[in-house]
């Protein structure tokens, strides 16, 4: 019989793991390679003044088709949207900030690349973008139940264009059928065109700042910020870091690519609130 | 030879399995999952050579640089460009999707000019002695503007009229300002030039005094919540400490606030006021606090061709006696300001009035006018973009084409040039050489993002960059003979001074209450009484960020006051007249107003400071 | 003299094999000839040794295709020769000044992002062995399209579904390409190729 030995002492030197991290060096299952860049970016709540440019620059450059007769918030196409948002007071106490939301390119335990029965969605080894392929799409929007950032849109209508102003179509950017579900891919038509102009000069990657979305190239007060998260240097980075900086859902764990800042207090609470207030119909569901 | 059922079914059977092992089945199968993503109506874009072409935005007087990425020559997105010396690489949604005009399903195609020429020859050989032909020049300042002022010098009895300057016709300078009071202009939202607007937001305090938390007052430093219709009074209260207590009860603020709003604009200064729509008030205070010399100077053009300068003076329409204009061309052409129907109409004379429009829509005075002619719209259009309010020097920038207009297209300065019998010439290209002789200035040139002095250019080059994307810059001091914007300005004399005719609001302001008419106005959208994009569906319709033209916002217990439940089509009315509206329940507007996106039906019976009512349709 | 069971059976089998296999490719192509009858051999005599002299690249990386008018009708604006094909080109598009409807062996479809540049400058990639030796032919084979479809019968390769005419051009579908990057180790996630 073995008796416990008085004379073994516990170990002082070996401390308990208070706090076990989680381990960031695994990767997704299917990230399989390490990220050359992770594409990031950074709004400042505290410029956006809810103008618009941004949302219809995006509908530009991707293709987008005019809201159809039936079309309303609720069923409207807007990669990117801007809501308003306040701080629940009533008259001179009221306050408002913008928010523009657009697909949060989720890093971790991306909801959509999960839910998808096609595949149809992948998060992009080379890039961190989480790429939408609506020739794949079956429709079912699972996705779309599943994305907690309401980011992702169906195609109700076939898309239809004044005569002629299909002329004004962006070459770089598909166009999308009646029945798949689409969403932001952080402009990866601009990305394709950064490489094939760096593939011209011979140098196998882009360099950073080649290539911008067209929602951060139209703000006029520069509000919307993009660039490599990997690149300490580069703004969304920098925000990351920023005490006034927060992600929206940050308690679900979806590590998304997007930071917010603002200085003003009462819109990081706002912004963790579970129904922020609003006056609009800020109809997402 | 008799064939039993059996054989048949067991030749069907031996078909499907000998077809099983062909690719007949297994291809139809791949291609009808093919065939069924290809759905008809797709439209596949065109390919071709990507350029990038350079022009200036003709959709406001802010003119922002722009860049067009176009493919085989067809633009197909627009934006900033970002070394433009005003707008700094900031375009705004109109300007981002302008490329789209020329395809708007509510383009007019077709005009008849010829009719319209033979009614405008018959009633100018019939126009009485105290009768006047009369253009109406909804974007003046513009070269073609000049034109229209030449021909009407070169006809008996020829009026030009115009809309009243911004504050006057005089420059604002906003990198020199320190401290900003607003009366409810809306500075972040679409004032001036936007990239000039939030290049300079560092630099001063912004107060925005207005009853609502517009965009503007939301990201404004200190927002002021005065009580609709009150803006004049606090300018006052600030110009003259003595009104401040009936400011107080008017604005419903404290004569603290007032005193200490007051202290503040005087202490930290340069300081600037702004104001909805050009109060007097507002532009008394800027005297009183120093601001000519600063933040506001006189507004200048580029220079003229000396034989310009035999031309009619601008007029304001309230100035002409009633029913005297016999024929009248309006040119609405690019987008301006709007002058109400109701002010227009009362001076045409009442028998037969030869009424032309010159449009690219019937949206706007061709629902009044006998002809409307279809004119090429932005970027189609050849023609040049007065300075804007904020660019402190003159300028001169030329909105060179994209596009080629359609045929059949009428250009406005040939049609009244050939009616009134003058010779049009090509009026860019001889103001270009104007300005070429002055020597003076700098050219920006947008693709190689250059500036170089005037005298360092040949005529050839300046002409030819001005069409390839430029923007020429006076130097800042306004010279003696430089042509000072807005003839009716006065502004080293006293605002009393002014004629009448020069006041800037058409309709009259209605400062007492009045129960017909409850609900102050204010406009919430940038203005346009134009056409836009059919993308903008996306902030209209889409979501819910911004309200479509002809609609209005009201607080739910306002609504439900007024016999409106929930979003629907409701009519506003003014003692102008009334029109159909939509009307969108908002809590964030303050009960007892309304928040109006305006567009040319509301613009004809409603002012920025008008009052109204909503009843249900 | 009674039929085997199996006879029907067999019957029915062997006229579905027929069908399948002969008839099938016949009725499931159309096919029309290219709208010139242009000779590759000729013009790489005498008029440029290397694909990109006419079909380029441009500065910016992106590939101009198949030549348009303007790069033929700089040298044909007259006859050079004496051939009929020459003529009916001159006739036909140069002098009315209509752009050929050439249709590309290769066309993939809208949502496909293929770069070209990166493929011949960084893939160091010659044109033959993806388009195969369209630089010593005389004539253009006819273009078979499936109907249904809608895409070119060249794009399968070397399968049981080429045309003769291919002889041994490569494939152009998905897989086709993902293999090729695979055997070489670089990535082909969905968004490097699609748009």
């Amino acid at each position: 019989m073995i008796a416990s030995n008085p004379a073994i002492q516990p170990n002082p030197a070996i401390q308990p793991n208070a706090t076990i991290q989680p381990n960031t060096e695994r990767q997704p299952s299917r990230e399989r390679k390490r990220a050359v860049s992770r594409y990031g970016m950074s709004i400042d709540l505290d410029r956006c003044t809810g103008c618009g440019a941004c949302m219809v620059a995006c509908a530009v450059e991707n293709n987008i088709p005019p809201a159809h007769e039936g079309a309303t918030a609720r069923k409207g196409i807007t990669w990117i949207r801007v809501f308003k948002v306040d701080n629940g007071e009533e008259g001179p106490a009221r306050r408002s900030v913008f928010v523009p939301v657009l697909c949060q390119q989720c890093g971790e335990d991306t909801p959509c690349v999960h839910v998808c029965p096609q595949q149809a969605v992948e998060v992009d080894p080379a890039t961190g973008i989480v790429g939408q392929m609506p020739e794949r799409c079956l429709g079912c929007r699972y996705c779309m139940a599943a994305c907690p950032y309401h980011a992702r849109f169906f195609n109700w209508w076939d898309p239809a264009w004044p005569a002629g102003m299909e002329k004004t179509l962006n070459p770089d950017v598909a166009p999308r059928m009646r029945g798949v579900v689409e969403k932001c891919n952080f402009c990866h038509g601009r990305w394709h065109a950064a490489k094939e102009r760096a593939a011209a000069a011979g140098k196998p990657e882009i360099e950073a700042g080649a290539y911008v979305p067209a929602c951060v190239e139209s703000c006029p007060t520069g509000a919307i910020r993009f660039g490599d998260l990997k690149d300490s240097a580069s703004e969304p980075a920098v925000a990351a870091k920023d005490a006034h900086s927060f992600r929206l859902l940050e308690k679900l764990g979806t590590e998304p690519k997007i930071y917010y800042r603002s200085k003003r207090d009462w819109v990081r609470q706002v912004a963790a609130a579970p129904k922020p207030p609003s006056g609009k119909e800020n109809a997402r569901g | 030879m008799q064939r039993t059922r059996r054989e048949i079914l067991l030749f069907m059977g031996g078909g499907a399995a000998g077809a099983m092992l062909t690719p007949a089945p297994w291809r139809l199968v791949t291609d009808a999952a093919i065939w069924s993503e290809n759905w008809p109506g797709i439209p596949r874009p065109a390919r071709g050579e990507i350029t990038a072409r350079y022009t200036n935005c003709a959709l406001c007087p802010a003119g922002c640089a722009v860049r067009a990425r176009c493919v085989a020559g067809q633009p197909v997105s627009l934006a900033g460009v970002s070394g433009g010396p005003l707008s700094l690489g900031a375009l705004c949604a109109f300007g981002l999707t302008g490329h789209h005009l020329p395809y708007h399903p509510k383009r007019l195609k077709q005009g008849t000019p010829e009719e319209a020429a033979a009614a405008v020859r018959g009633a100018m050989a019939k126009c009485g002695p105290s009768e006047n032909i009369a253009v109406l020049d909804l974007a003046p300042g513009r070269s073609a503007s000049w034109t229209y002022r030449r021909a009407m010098a070169a006809v008996a009895n020829g009026v030009y009229l115009a809309p009243p300057l911004p504050l006057g016709g005089a420059a604002v300078n906003l990198a020199k300002a320190r401290i900003v009071l607003s009366l409810g202009a809306p500075l972040l939202d679409g004032w001036g030039t936007p990239g000039n607007v939030h290049a300079a937001r560092a630099n001063f305090r912004l107060v925005q005094a207005e009853p609502w938390e517009s965009r503007t007052a939301a990201l404004a430093d200190e927002w002021l919540p005065i009580r609709p219709g009150s803006e004049a009074a606090l300018a006052l209260a600030l110009t003259d400490p003595k009104t401040a207590a009936s400011a107080a009860q008017a604005t419903g603020l404290t004569e603290k606030q007032i005193a200490g709003l007051a202290n503040e604009l005087r202490a930290n200064g340069p300081a600037l006021v702004l104001s909805a729509d050009d109060l007097p008030e507002a532009m008394a205070l800027n005297q009183a606090l120093g601001a000519w010399g600063q933040t506001l100077a006189a507004g200048s053009e580029a220079p003229l061709p000396d034989v310009w300068k035999k031309a009619a003076p601008e007029r304001v329409v309230a100035s002409v006696a009633d029913n005297s204009i016999r024929v009248l061309f309006i040119d609405e052409s690019v987008p301006g300001s709007h002058i109400p129907w109701s002010a227009v109409e009362k001076k045409l004379v009442r028998d037969n009035p030869v009424v032309v429009a010159f449009a690219w829509s019937l949206e706007g005075y061709g629902r009044h006018a006998q002809f409307t002619l279809p004119t090429a719209v932005y970027p189609e259009l050849t023609g040049d973009i007065p300075p804007a309010v904020d660019s402190p020097a003159a300028t001169f920038r030329i909105a060179a084409p994209l596009v080629a207009p359609p045929a059949g297209m009428t250009d406005p300065s040939a049609f009244i040039a050939k009616a009134t019998g003058i010779d049009p010439g090509n009026a860019l290209q001889e103001r270009a050489d104007a300005i070429y002789k002055s020597g003076q200035g700098t050219l920006f040139t947008y693709a190689d993002a250059k500036s170089t002095p005037l005298k360092d250019l040949k005529p050839a080059d300046f002409w030819k960059s001005l069409n390839e994307g430029g923007a020429w810059i006076a130097n800042a001091a306004v010279g003696q003979d430089a042509i000072l914007r807005g003839d009716c300005q006065s502004p080293r004399g006293p605002i009393a001074n002014r004629p009448a005719g020069c006041l800037p609001a058409n309709l009259p302001h209605i400062g007492s209450l009045d129960t017909a008419f409850p609900l102050p106005v204010a406009f919430s959208e940038p203005q346009s009484a134009s056409l836009t994009s059919p993308l903008m569906s996306k902030l209209y319709q889409d979501s819910d960020l911004r309200m479509p033209p002809n609609t209005a916002a009201l607080h739910p217990d306002t609504a439900r006051a007024s016999g409106i439940l929930g979003a629907a089509r409701a009519v506003l009315e003014t003692q102008y007249g009334r029109c159909a509206i939509g009307v969108i329940p908002d809590a964030s507007v303050p009960p007892g107003m309304l928040a109006v996106a305006a567009g040319a039906e509301v613009l004809d019976i409603c002012g920025a400071l008008t009052r109204a009512k909503v009843v249900a349709a | 003299m009674k039929i085997p069971v199996y006879m029907p059976f067999l019957a029915g089998a062997l006229a579905a094999l027929g069908a399948g296999w002969v008839g099938f490719p016949h009725a499931i192509y159309k096919s029309r000839p290219q709208p010139v009858d242009f000779s590759h051999k000729v013009h790489a005599d005498k008029a440029g040794t290397k694909c990109e002299d006419c079909h380029a690249f441009r500065e910016d990386g992106t590939f101009a295709g198949i030549p348009s008018l303007s790069t033929c009708a700089a040298c044909h604006a007259a006859p050079m020769g004496t051939t009929v094909a020459e003529k009916n080109f001159i006739d036909r598009y140069v002098t009315p000044n209509r752009e050929p409807d050439w249709a590309s062996y290769a066309q993939q479809p809208e949502n496909v992002f293929f770069s070209h540049i990166t493929h011949v400058k960084l893939g160091q990639l010659k044109c033959e062995q993806c388009h195969g030796d369209q630089g010593a032919s005389d004539k253009l084979r006819p273009y078979q399209v499936d109907r249904i479809s809608g895409y070119s019968r060249d794009i399968w390769g070397p399968t049981l579904f080429q045309s003769k005419a291919a002889g041994t051009v490569p494939g152009m579908k998905m897989d086709d390409c993902v293999d090729c990057h695979r055997k070489q180790g670089l990535s082909h996630s969905c968004l490097d190729c699609h748009k």
